[in-house]
């Protein structure tokens, strides 16, 4: 393992890394050691031609570039001298030379690397009294992205990321020397499953995604870090948040998840949070038969004297539940005990399947659905036998996932059951067959762990509040456990608690809970094997 | 037909006004391919590159490398096959003489190839031509079919049981593809930028595979240090350059042309002997001494020995060889124009210091020129030089930066008296 020093600090690189590398994989680039940069990137091949990381290098004459540099024994690094500090300079004034000074304008401000290194790095004046260069303006690269031509500083981040990463290579930079530009190659518009990252990695606003632009100024935002919930691959985000809203997701690296990439349905996936069919008010079924909104204290009231007088007559048997792979470990885990509590054991999961692709997409359309394995949720089916030939009475039952043409099919099996309690973020037609209706928390409301495809157990916290009356599944379900005085269930309901107590009941989750998997995450202790046949196709 | 350009004969260019040198039976009649047979029949490859080592045999391309250690960076066990690039791009402004080397003696340069792909253990040549150059890579496609009817190129060179292969191929005019990565780009079929480093071709080459990039006139000398031996060569130029070089010369001068001459030949001695001086009696104001990307030298600095040993110390290099005379009607000004858009047009555009660099200081060189320049633009054009020189990818913008630093070395009096007078004080001799 060769050792190199950089600015003093000595640290241990693996061979074969270039300098940039190694102080990536040991956490300090931009962190304790300032090597500004463009082209490179920590996922992407090396460039080495914005020229930004040029450094000092003992023994060398002439100064290297960090990002192209291969670490060798005993190397030492300068990265504050003069004449670092002079190439910067240089490097920063050439490419301002063209590019539009007008910050207040650009939706990058605030987040835009030309904009920091030139406070950092730059001259404070420009020498140029040329006319800048004219390009065109918001070029419609694709459905979702549009590119500014005069902002664009060729680091060609997005070249190689349409090459690399989704492997389409769209993007390809023509023409040579000053009259170099990026555009699509003939025929080709900038369209992929991943094409809306190329706006995260640009490192100013040459980039944009239509979906964020111009929406909100960045540094108006709270970066909450948090987990997409498109589907089973559990990408790290950070959610965009202001005055109560979340405007966007941003992929929060995480080299065991995600790296720093996300696909574009599950970016755009933010847009369930604060969707117009948010399921808003928590309603009982009359007298008439029709749906009256009710306080969350009351629909849980009537629900649990719904149960009651089932279980006290029929026994409990007859009440089932249905968890949603939507749900978070804490929720479900307060299902599971919940039905144990009763006494029933009719219970599965709802996962929904689709396409998945070779790098981010999963298969279950759903976050959490390993989790729900390993809390013993599993295959639907035989209980949604039950249900149609009548032995079932009551079903607790999380989202309407369960309506899908290859789980049910509709509501018609569950409008014979004496009662449904549904539990749901958005609006759906099993409100039509429900008895009880509660408003759900989104991952971006609650506090509680997501268990990825691969066994990763992640944490949401609340991001945003919801405008309305919603309870997270678990606190509807613990305090109908309180309304039903079953053992287990005494006090008020506390989401950290219940997180504590994951590892403390459940085997598989030794030693996890929300505290302790940090912001990465970690992995269950034992896997329950995945892609059980708790699934319908679809 | 003859050849017309003048010239002044050494060992490289002895055959050249004959007509038969060209071909295959000509070329061996005067001696062509014997070096070749002594190399592939009498010596190791380990041999040939000692003994090009020993002559001291110096890239004839521009940047002037020991070509024997050169070859020797080549690795020797790697299940990958082994390439050579013959560049005969000659893009380098001011320089012609691959052309004519191309044109007059093909057979040279294959004769030299083979014993290089001898020596590096190479299967395959691709020799890289300029676009513009379409008759000499006729003539050399020519003499590869020839050679090949022989057995001289093929699955068993000479019967010696050496495979090689030489493929001739067209580039398509930019400058930056005689720039060895830039040319590897190209060759693979890509946009030609250089490629940054490491690796290094000898490691990763032409697709990929471990290459030794050598210029036209580099490889011509070869088959002659082979027959006649390193010491014959030394006899020739420097102690430090050795052999001979065909000097380029344009510009103001009674007799431009090709002058094969020892390494170390004076500057002054080409310009005013052998081309015979500037024309009508006017008197000389500067030479670029090795092509354009070169830093020019004012009058009174022309007793240089034209050896990068000596040119050095005048803060300038002999680059391509290519001898640019300029009289003192000339506007530096303007010359600083015309590089400035030369090097403007030409730049890849991937590094920064680059792709910007060189289109300001074309502009601020065209300001002056109109007039419109300052005194600090002057500082200006020095600064932006030192923040483009030796900090890119490739050596372009070192080729973009140094020109401007030696005009305004020598010749900052011409700007000056442009920004005083606020005009070009010459009379307009060419359009911007």
């Amino acid at each position: 393992m060769p050792r190199i020093t950089v600015d003093g600090v000595e640290l241990e690189a693996s061979a074969g890394r270039t300098v940039l590398q190694a102080l990536d994989d040991a956490g300090l680039l931009m962190n304790g050691i300032e090597i500004p940069h463009y082209c490179w990137h920590p996922k992407l091949s090396i460039d080495g031609s914005c020229r930004l990381c040029q450094v000092e290098i003992e023994g060398f004459p002439k100064l290297q570039i960090a990002c192209n540099t291969p670490v060798k024994d005993g190397m030492v690094i300068h990265t504050r001298t003069e004449r670092v500090k002079r190439a910067r300079e240089g490097v920063m004034e050439l490419l301002l030379i063209h590019h539009p000074l007008d910050c207040p304008i650009c939706d990058k401000a605030g987040e835009c690397k030309l904009q920091d290194y030139a406070f950092d790095h730059g001259l404070k004046h420009a020498r140029t009294v040329e006319p800048r260069r004219a390009r065109k303006k918001r070029v419609d690269l694709g459905p979702t992205i549009v590119f500014d031509q005069e902002r664009c500083i060729l680091c060609r981040r997005c070249v190689r990321f349409c090459r690399e990463v989704p492997k389409t290579g769209e993007l390809g930079v023509f023409d040579r020397g000053e009259r170099s530009v990026l555009e699509t190659f003939p025929g080709l518009r900038l369209e992929n499953d991943y094409s809306m990252n190329v706006a995260d990695i640009c490192p100013v606003g040459a980039l944009t995604t239509k979906d964020f632009r111009f929406k909100i100024r960045v540094w108006f935002l709270d970066d909450v870090p948090g987990v997409c919930t498109g589907c089973a691959n559990g990408c790290n985000v950070f959610l965009g948040t202001a005055s109560n809203k979340v405007y966007r997701y941003l992929p929060r690296r995480n080299d065991a998840v995600n790296e720093t990439w996300i696909c574009d349905a599950g970016r755009l996936s933010y847009k369930e949070i604060g969707a117009a069919d948010r399921l808003r008010e928590s309603a009982v079924r009359g007298e008439g038969g029709r749906l009256e909104p009710a306080s969350a204290q009351d629909a849980i009231a009537r629900a649990a004297a719904r149960i009651r007088r089932l279980v006290d007559s029929k026994g409990p048997g007859v009440v089932a539940g249905l968890a949603s792979a939507h749900a978070t470990n804490e929720d479900l885990a307060v299902f599971k005990r919940l039905l144990e509590a009763l006494g029933t054991e009719s219970a599965g999961l709802v996962t929904l399947r689709g396409a998945a692709d070779a790098l981010l997409v999963k298969e279950e359309k759903a976050a959490n659905a390993t989790g729900a394995r390993a809390l013993g949720f599993g295959d639907p089916r035989p209980l949604l036998e039950r249900i149609r030939g009548g032995g079932i009475d009551a079903l607790l039952v999380m989202g309407h996932d369960v309506l899908d043409p290859s789980l049910l099919g509709g509501t018609e099996a569950l409008a014979r059951l004496d009662t449904v309690v549904l539990m749901d973020t958005h609006h759906s037609d099993l409100e039509r067959v429900a008895h009880v209706v509660l408003p759900a928390r989104h991952a971006a409301e609650k506090l509680g762990t997501l268990t990825n495809f691969a066994g990763r157990v992640q944490r949401v916290r609340p991001a945003v509040e919801p405008a309305w009356e919603a309870l997270a599944e678990a606190e509807i379900l613990w305090r109908l456990g309180v309304a039903l005085g079953l053992a287990g269930f005494e006090g008020r309901f506390d989401a950290r608690a219940v997180s504590k107590e994951l590892g403390q009941r459940w085997p598989a989750f030794a030693g996890i809970d929300w505290e302790s998997v940090g912001d990465d995450g970690r992995l269950l202790a034992t896997l329950v094997a995945g892609g059980s046949p708790a699934a319908g196709t679809r | 037909m003859g050849l017309k350009v003048p010239y002044v004969t050494s060992y490289l260019s002895e055959h050249f006004a004959d007509d038969e040198f060209g071909a295959l039976q000509g070329y061996e009649r005067r001696g062509g391919y014997q070096a070749a047979k002594k190399a592939l029949r009498e010596m190791t490859p380990e041999q040939v590159i000692e003994l090009v080592k020993t002559s001291g045999l110096q890239g004839r391309g521009g940047a002037g490398f020991p070509t024997g250690m050169k070859w020797s960076f080549m690795p020797k066990d790697t299940p990958k096959p082994k390439y050579l690039v013959c560049n005969a791009d000659e893009s380098e402004p001011g320089s012609f003489k691959d052309r004519i080397l191309l044109e007059r003696g093909p057979h040279q340069l294959l004769e030299g190839i083979l014993i290089g792909a001898w020596a590096t253990g190479a299967s395959r040549t691709f020799v890289y031509v300029r676009g513009e150059y379409a008759q000499p890579a006729a003539e050399l496609q020519r003499a590869v079919d020839e050679a090949y009817a022989k057995g001289y190129l093929g699955r068993n060179v000479m019967r010696s049981g050496f495979q090689h292969d030489v493929l001739v191929v067209r580039g398509a005019g930019a400058y930056i593809c005689g720039e060895e990565t830039g040319l590897l780009e190209s060759l693979e079929g890509k946009k030609g930028q250089p490629r940054k480093k490491p690796p290094f071709p000898a490691e990763y080459g032409a697709f990929g595979m471990p290459t030794t990039v050598n210029n036209v006139e580099t490889f011509c000398h070869v088959p002659h240090i082979v027959s006649k031996g390193a010491d014959w060569f030394r006899s020739f130029g420097t102690e430090k350059s050795p052999g001979s070089t065909i000097f380029g010369v344009s510009g103001h001068v009674v007799r431009p042309g090709l002058y094969e001459l020892p390494l170390g030949t004076r500057l002054d001695e080409i310009v005013f002997e052998h081309a015979g001086g500037v024309p009508d009696g006017r008197k000389i104001k500067g030479v670029i001494p090795g092509g354009m990307s070169m830093p020019i030298l004012p009058a009174g600095q022309l007793d240089v020995p034209m050896a990068n040993e000596f040119l050095r110390e005048r803060k300038t290099m002999l680059g391509t060889g290519g001898v640019m005379v300029m009289d003192e009607t000339t506007c530096m000004v303007r010359v600083g124009c015309v590089i400035g858009w030369f090097f403007r047009d030409e730049s890849c555009g991937q590094c920064t210091q680059c792709r910007e660099g060189t289109g300001w200081i074309h502009k601020i060189m065209q300001r002056i020129e109109r007039g419109a320049g300052t005194r600090e633009d002057l500082d200006l054009l020095l600064d932006i030089a030192s923040k483009m020189e030796g900090q890119t990818i490739c050596a372009f913008a070192d080729a973009a930066a140094w020109p401007v630093q030696g005009l305004l070395r020598h010749f900052r009096e011409d700007f000056e008296t442009h920004v005083r007078e606020r005009k070009c004080p010459f009379p307009a001799s060419f359009e911007l």
